[in-house]
């Protein structure tokens, strides 16, 4: 049969690369979906079933870390025998309409297995957490029900080895970001902040959408690598690179811009960083997962996931214009928004404009020195800022719900260890020298940017950025911790289920700084795909030493500086600002943010009101007429097939009861009447085809 | 016979269908032999299992059976492999559904009566969709057709029942009169009953001037097979079916019957476009001097028949379901303005796999989905007592779980993405295009979209009772555990299948 022989053609059958990939690559796919498997089981829990709604997201996200080690053990393995390119990759067809494909597919590299491991433990620490934060919460379940959902999301960005997958886990964390964010959704304000973090992260995510479905067009594959026929692989980048775009970009450089875009709304770059510091709105716990260690580093992630495609076309030290751009972003964003922290007097929103501030580092270090020296300082970030704000925390809920710094003070007697924990995380943030990871990551930055051939002034803004880090940490540490306490109910210290995650987090505040040190660059090493020795030549590179008596002498200066003006002064709570009295008006600048905001209210929100009053009149007026029209339309159509239905046949059939109904009993009338008609009907049909047949056919 | 393996052969290639027939037996033997002092629950459940293990074992042995097909003097009778091993795989599997949905209802005493008549129906349903030749597609039709028309009236009690089951059966006499009327003409135009052979024949004769009377007999074909799938005009009797008949015998009318003929349908034209390929036109032109005659445009009269049919399906199907009040009705028809859709694929049929295997793809799907339906509307119907739109007022306050499945069944067969509906669609109008870009093909994809837009607006108007209106009712329903179970299975199977398209459309192409 011809038919038969043929059979076997039309769809190809699913095509899956293992490529010999190894247990644990075969395995990641579990680590993001076992989170999202108890958030979909939590959400069938009643509300009353707290213990194991808890125990449900914490067990699963535990065995979520301890996937992560295994596969962070599998690559460490590889990388200490020798195979420093180490890279696993699992791709399937998701669906296919004729010749085009859409894969999806996961990857385990260096880059992904230590974003696992960070993710998932710092993830771990944090919901421990949470379970002292949000014991008196009546929604604790649906917390822990938004929170697991969030992890498996972003578990699931790192693990993505497709664009496209990548971009749906993408848009799962920003939901989640958005239910947490207004999870006290009574609080108008927590509503607000949670609608504006959703739509300004939206308006990356179009350009990001923009760039993916170039992308696509150009290379005809999502997936980052794919035994060389990925689009981040040398055949595809090429073809970018030939394909010239507007203004002088090649359509690499303006994909990766786009992409950028994307990034920099999720990880409150400028321009679209205004909605970081009003998400602190959400439980603390969130802002630490979410706005320190994880969510906004996803945008970072990105970056260096994409960065074959960001550096494609750069000559041997040399830089793109995607990189120039995503340095020149990064290092203003790092100074502007160290500057509003200057300023500010919630204690959690000073943390979130650090946050904005320490992103923008990791950007310009991405943009100057490469992938290993961002990520460094986004794995050391994204342990000692979750320990800032799980120690604000801590201190919010010692303090009954206070959040303004100048209502607090001498909290390091009544919280000795929560003051501890946090001046660890403090000093780590200003990177103060040696003994602090944060030292060792901005220092790679520093050093990337006094290298970096286009400009020096990302040098000398990131250094000023360093001063300010310094001044503002110590400002607040002082309001807070030292002085006399302002505020009205006495302060109490945590319960030991959140001061011990604190703790372990302090530890690696400082411990995890040894990774990256110049004598011995293991972080950089494991990245790059190169060996790591131990070599104490290491701080003989020509201007090292200089530069981190730079760095040293800047954190000294900016500490002195704020001990002086802020350090043992009793204030009362409505007295003025140290800088206020100083500098009114540039206090006034800074406190109002710039007047970003206000800004963005007069015009681009202004412009949308407008435009929606101009479509609501279209609606009404245009629209809505011609719409109105066709229901009318399909309206009659409908009352006259009807009319057809209840008058035609059902008209013959009701005679035909009637001639039946003096004759026959009720049952025949019923049965035959209305298939008399039918029949005849049928009989008509077939002769009225026969004959559209035949007339059709005449020659 | 005149070559000695061809009893071996009809007895290996016909196994499944015997597997069928023996659990029949089976059925009828235990029931009225060992379990007539039993509670009722009891012999439903054992005649549905029954029934079951006979499907599974049919299913197995088509796994086991040769790909070769079973031929007679070198034509062949029945065929096996490719999209015919799809199709009786998807009748079976949805014949086990539709047992699995009788073991929750309780409109008959007669259990092994119902599940014998089931199983016999769906032998034929296997013999259908495999049949190459004339007389063995009529005996297959008629086995299927026999056993609707008794499953319609299984409702012993109930009036509408035996109506609905007196109009099908009439209505269904007179089709299959049709049909072997046009069949008759076919013999005497080739002398065949081979497809192949009849429709290579057939189309010398018509350039020869028989054309009229192929015509007559092609119109004659096309009125008993659209009886079959309930194309408009030939449509009159499924909403009194679908209104009358019990549940689990609606459901396997709706989804198994649709099921082997479409398979029928494609193996016609899959016979019907394999004609001019090649060797054959060039012996055409040879023959005529010309080239092969055009009707508007479209290549052969028989898709010029199906676009009619497809195009007043679709037309009438949905513009009619605007106005019901009754669900049922309403989702008889939408069948057949899904059975428009799917003839539009048959009209405009690819030479490649692509149509067959979109075709199967939509009716596999829409089989599936519209037996869940039939599911819900029933236990609505026997906790309410009514099937009318207004019962289901509510519903997700009285049944969450239920309302959450009618919801996806719903919009799937609307067609909204990510529900297995809207690739069934998307696959098939590509495969339309993909035949034909001429302004013909695009102008009926484009109304067949604009339709399926208008179809959202009566799905919906059962969802908006469910979900958004206020209910009068609140005391819970209950339904039967295993129902339940099958509806929630067949809810999560569309998902995922809509999810992870690749899945089904592999599996179908792996043939």
């Amino acid at each position: 049969m011809m038919m038969q022989e043929e059979a076997a053609v039309a769809f190809s059958p699913l095509t899956q690369c293992y490529g010999g990939s190894s247990f644990a690559a075969h395995m990641l796919w579990l680590i993001p979906a076992l989170p999202i498997i108890a958030a979909g089981a939590i959400a069938l829990l009643k509300q009353p079933r707290r213990k194991t709604s808890a125990t449900l997201a914490i067990g699963s996200l535990s065995f979520s870390l301890l996937l992560s080690l295994v596969a962070f053990g599998q690559v460490l393995m590889d990388w200490a025998y020798g195979d420093y390119g180490s890279r696993e990759t699992v791709n399937l067809t998701w669906f296919q309409v004729g010749a085009i494909h859409v894969d999806l597919g996961w990857v385990l590299d260096p880059l992904s297995a230590i974003m696992l491991v960070m993710v998932s433990f710092v993830g771990l620490l944090i919901f421990i957490y949470s379970t002292g934060y949000m014991a008196h919460d009546e929604n604790y379940t649906r917390f822990f029900c938004f929170l697991s959902l969030f992890a498996g999301a972003m578990l699931g960005v790192v693990i993505s080895n497709s664009l496209l997958l990548l971009f749906m886990c993408w848009e799962l964390v920003g939901l989640t970001s958005y239910l947490l964010i207004g999870f006290w959704y009574q609080k108008p304000s927590a509503a607000a902040a949670a609608k504006k973090a959703f739509l300004t992260t939206r308006v990356g995510d179009i350009f990001f959408l923009l760039g993916m479905v170039w992308l696509f067009a150009q290379t005809g594959t999502l997936l980052f690598y794919n035994n060389g026929g990925g689009s981040m692989e040398h055949v595809a980048l090429s073809a970018l690179l030939a394909q010239p775009a507007a203004l002088g970009l090649t359509a690499a450089g303006a994909i990766g811009l786009l992409i950028f875009a994307g990034a920099a709304g999720k990880s409150g770059q400028l321009p679209l960083h205004v909605w970081l510091p009003d998400a602190m709105e959400g439980p603390t716990p969130v802002s630490a997962l979410i706005h320190a260690a994880t969510m906004v580093a996803a945008g970072v992630y990105l970056i260096a996931r994409v960065y074959p495609l960001m550096q494609a076309g750069a000559l041997a030290g040399g830089t793109t214009t995607a990189l120039t751009v995503v340095t020149w972003v990064g290092a203003s964003t790092a100074v502007f928004a160290a500057l509003i922290a200057v300023a500010q007097n919630d204690i959690k929103r000073i943390l979130a404009y650090s946050t904005v501030s320490q992103l923008g580092y990791m950007m310009a270090g991405l943009g100057m020195g490469g992938v290993a020296v961002g990520m460094f300082h986004l794995i050391t970030h994204a342990f000692f800022k979750a320990l800032l704000f799980m120690g604000a925390g801590s201190v919010i809920h010692g303090c009954h719900e206070e959040q303004d710094i100048r209502r607090m003070g001498g909290l390091k007697a009544d919280m000795p260890l929560t003051f501890i924990t946090y001046s660890i995380g403090m000093l780590a943030l200003c990177g103060f020298p040696i003994f602090f990871s944060g030292f060792w990551s901005k220092d790679g930055i520093l050093e990337a940017a006094q290298h970096w051939s286009v400009a020096k002034a990302p040098f000398y803004m990131l250094v000023f950025g360093a001063l300010l880090t310094a001044f503002y940490m110590t400002r607040q540490v002082a309001y807070v911790f030292f002085d006399h306490w302002r505020g009205h109910k006495p302060a109490h210290e945590s319960p030991a289920v959140m001061t011990v995650p604190l703790a372990i987090l302090a530890f690696f505040a400082i411990t995890l700084g040894a990774l990256g040190t110049p004598v011995w660059p293991w972080f950089r090493a494991f990245l790059d795909g190169r060996a790591a020795g131990f070599d104490l030549h290491g701080f003989a590179e020509p201007g090292l030493l200089a530069l981190m008596t730079t760095s040293t002498l800047v954190v000294f200066l900016g500490l002195g500086v704020g001990w002086r003006l802020y350090g043992n002064k009793s204030t009362r709570p409505e007295a003025k600002d140290a800088l206020e009295n100083a500098v009114p008006w540039v206090w006034a600048v800074l406190r109002d943010r710039f007047y970003v905001d206000e800004l963005y209210g007069v015009t681009v929100i202004a412009f949308y009101a407008w435009w929606g009053r101009v479509a609501d009149w279209l609606d009404r007026h245009v629209w809505g007429g011609a719409v109105t029209g066709v229901a009318w339309s399909f309206g009659l159509w409908a009352r006259l097939s009807r009319f057809l239905d209840t008058n035609v046949v059902d008209g013959s059939f009701d005679k035909g009861c009637e001639e039946l109904s003096a004759g026959g009993g009720l049952l025949s009338r019923v049965q035959s009447g209305r298939v008399q008609a039918y029949l005849r009907i049928l009989a008509l049909a077939v002769v009225a085809l026969a004959a559209v047949l035949i007339w059709s056919a005449r020659p | 016979m005149n070559y000695p393996g061809f009893y071996p052969d009809l007895f290996r290639v016909t196994l499944p269908e015997t597997a069928l027939e023996v659990a029949a037996l089976l059925v009828l033997v235990i029931d009225l032999g060992f379990l007539r002092k039993a509670a009722l629950k009891v012999r439903v459940a054992v005649a549905a299992l029954i029934g079951i293990a006979g499907c599974g074992a049919a299913l197995w042995a088509l796994q086991c059976t040769a790909r070769s097909g079973l031929s007679f003097d070198g034509d062949v009778l029945l065929a096996q492999g490719g999209y015919t091993q799809v199709a009786q795989t998807g009748i079976l599997a949805l014949t086990i559904l539709t047992l699995l949905l009788f073991i929750g209802s309780a409109f008959t005493r007669h259990a092994g009566e119902y599940v014998s008549v089931v199983l016999m129906a769906a032998a034929g349903g296997l013999i259908v969709s495999s049949a190459q030749d004339l007389l063995v597609i009529f005996i297959g039709l008629e086995l299927l057709s026999l056993g609707l028309y008794i499953l319609t009236a299984f409702a012993k009690s109930s009036g509408k029942s035996a109506e609905a089951a007196m109009k099908y059966y009439l209505f269904g006499g007179m089709s299959a009169a049709f049909l072997l009327f046009g069949f008759s003409y076919l013999y005497g135009i080739s002398g065949s009953t081979n497809l192949n052979k009849i429709l290579l024949a057939s189309f010398y004769s018509s350039a020869s001037g028989g054309a009229p009377l192929l015509y007559v007999a092609l119109v004659l074909i096309a009125a008993g097979l659209g009886f079959k799938v309930a194309a408009v005009p030939f449509h009159l009797w499924a909403p009194d079916t679908y209104e009358g008949a019990p549940a689990p015998a609606a459901a396997f009318i709706a989804s198994v019957s649709k099921v082997a003929s479409f398979a029928l349908l494609i193996s016609i034209s899959t016979a019907a476009v394999h004609l001019f390929d090649g060797v054959h036109e060039l012996r055409f032109v040879a023959f005529t001097l010309g080239p092969p005659p055009k009707y508007l445009g479209l290549w052969i009269p028989w898709s010029l028949i199906l676009t009619v049919l497809s195009a007043a399906s679709m037309v009438v199907g949905n513009l009619a379901a605007l106005a019901q009040i009754s669900v049922r009705r309403l989702l008889a028809y939408s069948a057949i303005a899904h059975a428009g859709y799917i003839l539009l694929g048959l009209a405009f049929f690819s030479h490649s796999n692509a149509s067959a295997n979109a075709i199967l793809y939509y009716i596999l799907t829409y089989g599936l989905t519209t037996i869940g339906a039939f599911g819900v509307v029933d236990v609505v119907q026997r906790a309410t007592g009514s099937d009318r739109l207004d019962a289901f007022l509510g519903l997700h306050k009285r049944n969450p779980l239920l309302a959450a499945v009618l919801l996806v069944l719903f919009l799937s067969l609307a067609g909204i993405p990510p529900l297995v509906g809207f690739w069934a669609k998307f696959n098939l109008f590509a495969a339309v295009l993909g035949v034909s870009a001429g302004p013909v093909a695009f102008a009926l994809v484009a109304l067949a979209v604009a339709l399926s837009a208008v179809s959202l607006y009566y799905y919906l108007q059962v969802l908006k009772r469910a979900y958004v209106m206020p209910a009068v009712d609140e005391t819970p329903i209950k339904a039967h555990p295993v129902t339940m179970a099958v509806l929630l299975a067949i809810a999560a199977a569309v998902v995922v299948f809509g999810c992870f398209p690749a899945l089904l459309q592999n599996w179908i192409a792996g043939f």
